[in-house]
């Protein structure tokens, strides 16, 4: 069989695997069905790698049906795996597969239908970072949400939990009718819904038309990104949802909305907007640059853990965004290696929170105060120190690439941004480790006002089972080792050269052209973001030791503190407040400044 | 925020997000000027190469098959997690909640003889023109979707007619569970075949027929058939558990005789 064979593979047996056990899952031990979906979501991983591999040099075009192109026009539907695409779905495979171990001890009454609900999520999540087709991204979308609202609505015995999940659903659908109008707009204009098919027949067309479709796909793909101000969902759903749950929501679910801005932008729009590439890139980045300060202030003020990293991942999507608003192979690449970096990270530390809830059966930082196991604690502390881009994880080669990158197209202070944000919410990461773990801190303080309860979701049994801590600490291991694969940052910069690459990806699919491996210059790593990176290490170190010994700083720098930062923050907690009007509202309004702004600036 | 700012800003932004879509549907062709070869080579290609001449299941089944793979997945992930939102509560302190939660109105009323004629007599009707709107889709406008849709309104008359025990007589819970799953594993089953012929998933390999007969089409008239048993199915779930949340929070005694 030809690695092309396989390209279906991530899609259907997830999916058959998700009615096998719809039929039957209630029938078998509770362990058959972890076992099965183990297997599945890891054999997944499998050949979503594999298919990376296989598509270094040339992307695989797969026509289902075998509907291949009749004279260069399109009939059918075709997946186009590259390795960027292949890794997400890499990615969402190694996440979900983490994500039903940890829960093997999960969820006793309802009897299959999780495992069902994950593995949905995880064929949709593969057929949208495959596809080549504008309708099927759209059709694999709403797939992930009706999986993702089912299983945020999990713990729903009380109203509380369900508000969340009503939230969540309420506004990603209204994501969901802005990709579709947008889609409409493409496809009345080209009569295509093929990718390089629209891009062909735009041919760099640029008017109402297709900035409109521009901003209301992307707009529609940042909801689920989670950008400021689409992204009030995003705390109030992982905070109710289970915690793994909450690992694919954070590690794979809300980077699918960037990957698919990205995709779309560097496939269909980049011709358009060849001549207005400073403004396009003012827009995304300033979008990336919001959203990346506003989660990482929203993330120290926290004391709900999952809440917290929630925020984080606000703040960490700031980072993303404004990586991809470069519109430069060089970042992209580096968006890629974060993308993959904080995946694993993030996930690791949902389940460390995930432990802590079921030994302790309570995710509050200051009612955890000094009551953290070793274990936990350990994995903690070195999710924290991953997450401020501690070498060689990661995030810290991703994050050193989209700098450089930034650097040399003369947005520097973005450097400065990303600084900001690894600071504010590794700080608020280890000041939880170190409270938590240590004692350390008082056991109240600015903090207070937050969210604090969590429903526990598992029954309290002695000691941490195997299949809790194991998942946390081998993802934190996989970045660990991913970061130290010197190649991998060469072939995502080679991959993502080729992503940017609109006409060549057009006569890839619709004329079968093989255009050459793009040569990427090897990093030139001159070893100049190291000390910056441990600067952002030693500064996230003291930002925790800042908060927790905050009666210890002089009072006039800490009235100071106050002022710059005391109004800001309560601006934002009022913002961030659980009313599913309130969020709509600031949906539309966020919409209708982005598509002002794409109007005035990309006419 | 207070209702009436929130309602200002709403407008403000609706009235953004309308503007935009304005100035992009001004950007769409005239009416009646379609410039896109798609429809004209779909309409070929339907017939020609698929002997199909509702050209709408040929796309459906078959061209653009792997959307409806995808579209039927979420209709069978949605109604799994309806089945999930509206499950049964376990904890005692529950109990005392439906307790507390007794509605004598939401018991049915008896149906009368006329209603009663209506629906049974509308059975028959629509268990025929089901299965011929499943099993045409291939001829005329139609197919699975279309056709499980009215198989489904067959228990929903059946409930109107009668209770709810006849509904699940004749539509038991775990048949009509254990048929959607089915169903929807068998959609990618079919699929399956194809990879294990060498072709590509989801190709058409059974045989084309002559068109215009109803043995005609190859596959589109199979995945058809499981789409509409998976969609019939789907709204017999979601109806059997609308109706399980509303009549099990009343007790025996409130329970009116059939």
């Amino acid at each position: 069989m030809t690695a092309s064979a396989w390209t279906p593979a991530p899609v259907a047996l997830p999916l058959l695997a998700a009615a096998a056990v719809a039929l039957f899952g209630h029938k078998v031990p509770r362990f058959v069905r972890t076992v099965i979906a183990f297997a599945t979501s890891a054999f997944t991983a499998i050949v979503t790698a594999g298919l990376a591999w296989a598509s270094l040099g040339d992307p695989i075009v797969y026509w289902f049906g075998d509907w291949a192109p009749r004279g260069q026009i399109p009939l059918g539907v075709c997946f186009v795996v590259d390795p960027i695409g292949a890794g997400l779905a890499a990615l969402a495979s190694v996440l979900v597969t983490a994500a039903v171990t940890f829960a093997d001890r999960y969820f006793d009454d309802v009897q299959a239908v999780f495992h069902v609900l994950m593995l949905a999520f995880l064929g949709a999540i593969a057929g949208f970072c495959l596809t080549g087709d504008l309708f099927n991204l759209f059709v694999f979308f709403e797939l992930m949400s009706a999986a993702a609202f089912a299983l945020c609505g999990y713990k729903s015995r009380e109203p509380g939990p369900l508000q969340g999940a009503i939230n969540f659903g309420v506004t990603n659908t209204i994501g969901g009718f802005l990709v579709l109008d947008g889609l409409t707009l493409l496809y009345g204009r080209t009569g295509a819904l093929n990718l390089a098919q629209i891009a062909r027949t735009l041919g760099g067309a640029h008017d109402g038309l297709v900035i409109a479709a521009f901003a209301l796909i992307t707009c529609g793909f940042f909801v689920k990104a989670a950008v400021v101000p689409l992204h009030f969902w995003l705390p109030d759903a992982h905070a109710v949802a289970p915690t793994p749950v909450s690992v694919v929501f954070s590690g794979v679910m809300v980077e699918c909305g960037v990957y698919a801005v990205a995709r779309l932008y560097a496939t269909v729009f980049a011709p358009s907007f060849a001549g207005f590439v400073p403004h396009a890139r003012g827009l995304i980045i300033g979008a990336g640059v919001i959203t990346a300060l506003v989660g990482g202030v929203m993330c120290l003020a926290q004391r709900h853990l999952k809440r917290l990293l929630a925020f984080s991942t606000v703040a960490h999507v700031g980072v993303m965004v404004s990586g991809i608003g470069l519109l430069d192979a060089r970042a992209f690449g580096g968006v890629a290696t974060y993308v993959l970096g904080h995946g694993l990270v993030k996930s690791s530390l949902f389940l460390t929170a995930g432990m802590y809830l079921h030994r302790l059966r309570s995710v509050d930082e200051l009612e955890l105060r000094g009551r953290g196991g070793a274990l936990p604690g350990a994995l903690f502390l070195a999710g924290g120190l991953a997450l401020a881009g501690a070498p060689p994880f990661g995030t810290f080669g991703g994050e050193s690439e989209i700098e450089a990158a930034a650097d040399s197209l003369g947005y520097g202070w973005l450097g400065i941004v990303f600084t900001i944000a690894a600071i504010l919410t590794a700080g608020a990461v280890l000041r939880a480790a170190m409270r938590i773990s240590f004692g350390w801190g008082p056991s109240d303080g600015e903090e207070d006002r937050g969210e604090r309860s969590e429903e526990t979701e598992t029954r309290p049994g002695p000691g941490l089972p195997l299949a809790m801590w194991v998942p946390a600490a081998v993802l934190l291991a996989l970045a660990f080792v991913l970061g130290t694969l010197t190649g991998l940052d060469r072939a995502l910069r080679e991959s993502a050269l080729r992503f940017q690459d609109s006409s060549a990806y057009a006569a890839r699919v619709l004329d079968g052209v093989v255009s050459a491996v793009p040569s990427a210059e090897p990093s030139a790593d001159d070893g100049s973001s190291l000390p910056r990176s441990l600067l952002v290490v030693v500064l996230s170190c003291a930002t925790a030791f800042a908060a927790l010994f905050r009666e210890r700083i002089p009072a006039g720098v800490r009235k100071l503190a106050v002022a710059l930062l005391g109004g800001a923050l309560r601006r934002l907690r009022a913002l961030q407040s659980g009313h599913v009007g309130d969020y709509v509202t600031w949906l539309v309004l966020g919409v209708a400044c982005f598509g002002a702004l794409s109007a005035l600036l990309l006419r | 925020m207070s209702p009436r700012t929130r309602r200002i800003l709403f407008y403000f932004g609706a009235a953004g997000l309308v503007t935009i879509l304005a100035w992009g549907v001004l950007g769409l062709p005239a009416y009646g000027q379609y410039q896109g070869p798609y429809g004209d080579l779909v309409s070929y290609a339907a017939v020609q190469s698929r002997h199909a001449t509702d050209v709408v299941s040929a796309v459906n089944f078959d061209i653009r098959a792997i959307d409806t793979l995808g579209e039927e997945f979420i209709l069978f992930t949605s109604v799994m997690g309806v089945v999930l939102l509206l499950r049964k509560r376990v904890e005692p302190k529950d109990v005392d909640e439906a307790a507390a939660d007794v509605a004598t109105g939401r018991e049915k009323e008896p149906p009368s003889n006329a209603v009663r004629l209506l629906c049974l007599g509308l059975v028959g009707v629509s268990v025929l023109f089901g299965l011929y709107i499943v099993t045409h889709g291939q001829l005329t406008p139609g197919g699975g979707f279309q056709g499980g849709v009215v198989l489904a309104t067959v228990p929903l008359l059946v409930y109107l007619a009668a209770d709810v025990r006849v509904l699940h007589q004749i539509a038991p819970r775990k048949l009509v569970d254990a048929g959607e799953a089915l169903a929807a594993g068998a959609f990618i089953g079919l699929g399956l075949v194809a990879v294990a012929l060498q072709e590509p998933f989801l190709t058409n390999f059974l045989p084309l027929g002559t068109t215009g007969r109803i043995d005609s089409s190859g596959t589109i008239m199979a995945i058809s058939i499981v789409t509409g048993i998976e969609v019939g199915g789907a709204f017999v779930v979601l109806l059997s558990s609308f109706l399980a949340e509303t009549l099990e929070r009343i007790p025996e005694e409130h329970r009116g005789e059939p």
